[in-house]
């Protein structure tokens, strides 16, 4: 088992300690998690990591995990797009089965809290049920809601203004509400599957079983398969790539189960890539972390395309692993990468193209710009950080009205 | 010079740690002429956010804008010559954030006065209005000699240094003073080396290079080599 030591040779023996000592001041709190998915997307792997590890530092944390039928998905599918600024119909019966669910999962919940943090809209409205069994209740959205669509935010704003406060991953995503809004970074965990160092027969090895040869320079971009990531743009980015330079591109992505457009998008990605041998398209399962590791690894320049996103983790993996990353100037992806520091931001498919060259025509300042951008992360974006956040936010909870606490 | 390096401070010097949690208002402004109505009207811990804390919030990869407005004049507003004046810009130079607001105001009021038409930022790069909730919690780290406040130095977290050096100009109500400067003035004198502490200029550095920036002022002066790593 990881424990929070093992993270001391990465981030320094006085972060670590830093940690013991800030939770001293919350023992025996309970702390619960609510998010909709165990398996598949950012959320449910922070809180695979931060689940245990807040457990050692003598939190009472628990992980629970509302269920849902497809139809549920699907209204909470069209929260999550209205979020991001897309229109979409909402009924008074999708709404209503959406308040009907979150019911029926109330009633599986038995647990008594000091603060509960509920991750994004699909459990949001348990706190109407269930508001009496946790003192605190913090609303965690993970969406870039910079610009949500008014009538689905009509709706949540009810349910949000009930909570005592929100956590936003950037101050664009924040909104006029009538409780303290706070931002807390997502992270990666450098010691998972996904982050922690490979062998160079680690990596080989993954490439030959996913039979990528590794002939021509490799543009990978990973993520689900979702109108938003843009794969369709990268595709045509590498189209312009390649009338200049050989190169390969990869689109690998998992499933994750809460959302019901990727099979759509996924065939409409293969579409867009037949007849071409050097696009691959992977559909690795949810738990390919190692997979994945490889797969950054080995490539030559990763690109996260995005036209919305909420931070972007997968950036942040990139930045880890060395990597100068090209993505849409989006989201959290503005925050992480800085022109011809850490990566670059890009708006087009044009865009995304010219960089990929200037990438692979400069090695040299690729591996200069990685190597920054893995520091930035090192110190910004690595789970020490967010579970200090996390205590942070806690303590903040006990004294609500003060700016100032000294301990 | 051996000895200053051994003499025992009368109080040792406590490092303190410094958790800020940004807290962003839901409130944006689109354009200079806005920014300069919300810097009027906002609160003056964000005023102190935007100016001080951001560094701490998320340090930039390279220090290369000094301040919020400034980097917002650069990246959203594209606006190179705001960008290079809201740079210049030095809140330690004033009494109290009361008299930065009205600085900060009048600088933007006699850009503005000279434009043609109002710079406005592109979309999705609007101005967020933050401020922040700090805690201070004890460290264990002390020390009592200038040995020991190196070795010190080189164990605490970047909060630290953030804490003691920048949030300590408002704390103290001396806008050139720091923790350490103090500290050292107050129990062993050495006024060349307090001074040359208080004239670092803090807005090329990130925090870590302020770490290595002290120990190597202390070490210049006390032509001794203080115990870091590296």
């Amino acid at each position: 088992m990881i424990t929070l030591d093992d993270y001391a040779p990465i981030v320094g023996e006085e972060v670590v300690s830093q940690l013991y000592r800030l939770a001293e001041h919350l023992q025996g709190r309970r702390f619960v998690h609510i998010n909709s998915t165990a398996i598949g997307g950012g959320v449910a792997e922070i809180l695979s990591w931060a689940v245990p590890l807040m457990n050692q530092l003598g939190l009472q944390t628990d992980w629970e995990v509302i269920m849902g039928d497809p139809a549920f998905f699907e209204v909470t599918k069209a929260f999550h797009n209205g979020l991001q600024g897309f229109k979409v119909n909402l009924t008074r019966a999708m709404l209503e089965h959406y308040r009907q669910v979150n019911l029926e999962n109330a009633r599986r919940f038995s647990w008594e809290a000091d603060v509960v943090l509920v991750h994004d809209p699909q459990p949001a409205s348990l706190i109407e049920v269930l508001r009496p069994q946790s003192r605190r209740w913090v609303w965690r959205c993970h969406i870039d809601a910079s610009r949500p669509h008014l009538t689905v935010w009509r709706f949540l704003r009810e349910i949000v203004k009930q909570y005592d406060a929100s956590v936003f991953s950037m101050s664009q995503f924040a909104q006029n509400l009538p409780h303290p809004q706070y931002l807390i970074r997502p992270s990666i965990d450098p010691l998972s599957e996904k982050n922690r160092d490979l062998t160079e027969e680690e990596i080989k090895a993954v490439l030959n079983r996913l039979g990528i040869e590794k002939d021509k320079p490799l543009i990978l971009q990973v993520s689900r398969f979702d109108s938003f990531k843009d794969p369709i743009g990268v595709i045509q980015a590498f189209r312009l790539v390649r009338r200049h330079t050989p190169c390969k591109l990869v689109l690998a992505g998992g499933e994750a189960t809460d959302d019901p457009e990727g099979p759509e998008i996924l065939a409409q990605v293969q579409e867009a890539a037949q007849g071409e041998p050097d696009i691959q398209i992977l559909l690795l399962p949810p738990d390919a972390h190692h997979e994945i590791n490889a797969l950054q690894r080995a490539a030559d320049v990763i690109v996260q395309k995005s036209t919305r996103e909420g931070f972007g983790l997968t950036v942040t993996e990139a930045m880890w692993k060395g990597k100068a990353v090209i993505g849409g100037a989006v989201g959290g992806i503005v925050l992480q990468l800085r022109d011809y520091h850490t990566g670059f931001l890009v708006s087009s498919p044009e865009g995304c193209a010219f960089r990929i060259r200037y990438l692979l025509h400069r090695p040299e300042m690729a591996r200069r710009m990685g190597q920054t951008a893995k520091e930035f992360v090192r110190t910004h974006f690595l789970i020490t950080r967010h579970i200090r956040d996390y205590l942070t936010l806690m303590i903040l909870q006990d004294n609500p009205d003060s700016r100032l606490i000294e301990l | 010079m051996a000895k200053k390096l051994e003499q025992v401070a009368e109080d040792p010097f406590w490092f303190q740690e410094c958790f800020l949690m940004a807290m962003p208002l839901g409130k944006k402004v689109v354009n200079l002429r806005e920014l300069l109505q919300g810097l009027r009207e906002i609160d003056e811990s964000v005023l102190f956010y935007h100016l001080i804390q951001s560094r701490l919030a998320l340090g930039q990869p390279t220090v290369e804008y000094p301040n919020d407005f400034a980097l917002w004049a650069a990246n959203a507003l594209q606006d190179n010559k705001l960008a290079e004046k809201l740079s210049s810009f030095d809140p330690f130079e004033y009494q109290n954030l009361g008299l930065v607001r009205q600085a900060v105001a009048d600088l933007l009021e006699e850009y503005l006065w000279d434009l043609p038409s109002v710079p406005w930022a592109r979309p999705g790069f609007e101005f967020h209005f933050c401020q922040a909730s700090v805690v201070v919690m004890h460290s264990l780290i002390s020390a009592r000699t200038l040995k020991e406040f190196c070795e010190a130095l080189t164990q605490v977290g970047m909060d630290s240094i953030y804490y003691h050096f920048f949030e300590a100009r408002w704390r103290l109500g001396e806008l050139k003073g720091d923790d350490f400067s103090f500290w050292i003035e107050t129990n062993f004198g050495l006024p060349e080396l307090v001074k040359a502490i208080r004239d670092v200029d803090i807005y090329f550095y990130n925090l870590n290079e302020l770490r290595e920036t002290l120990l190597g002022l202390i070490h210049q002066h006390l032509e001794e080599l203080c115990d870091h790593p590296g």
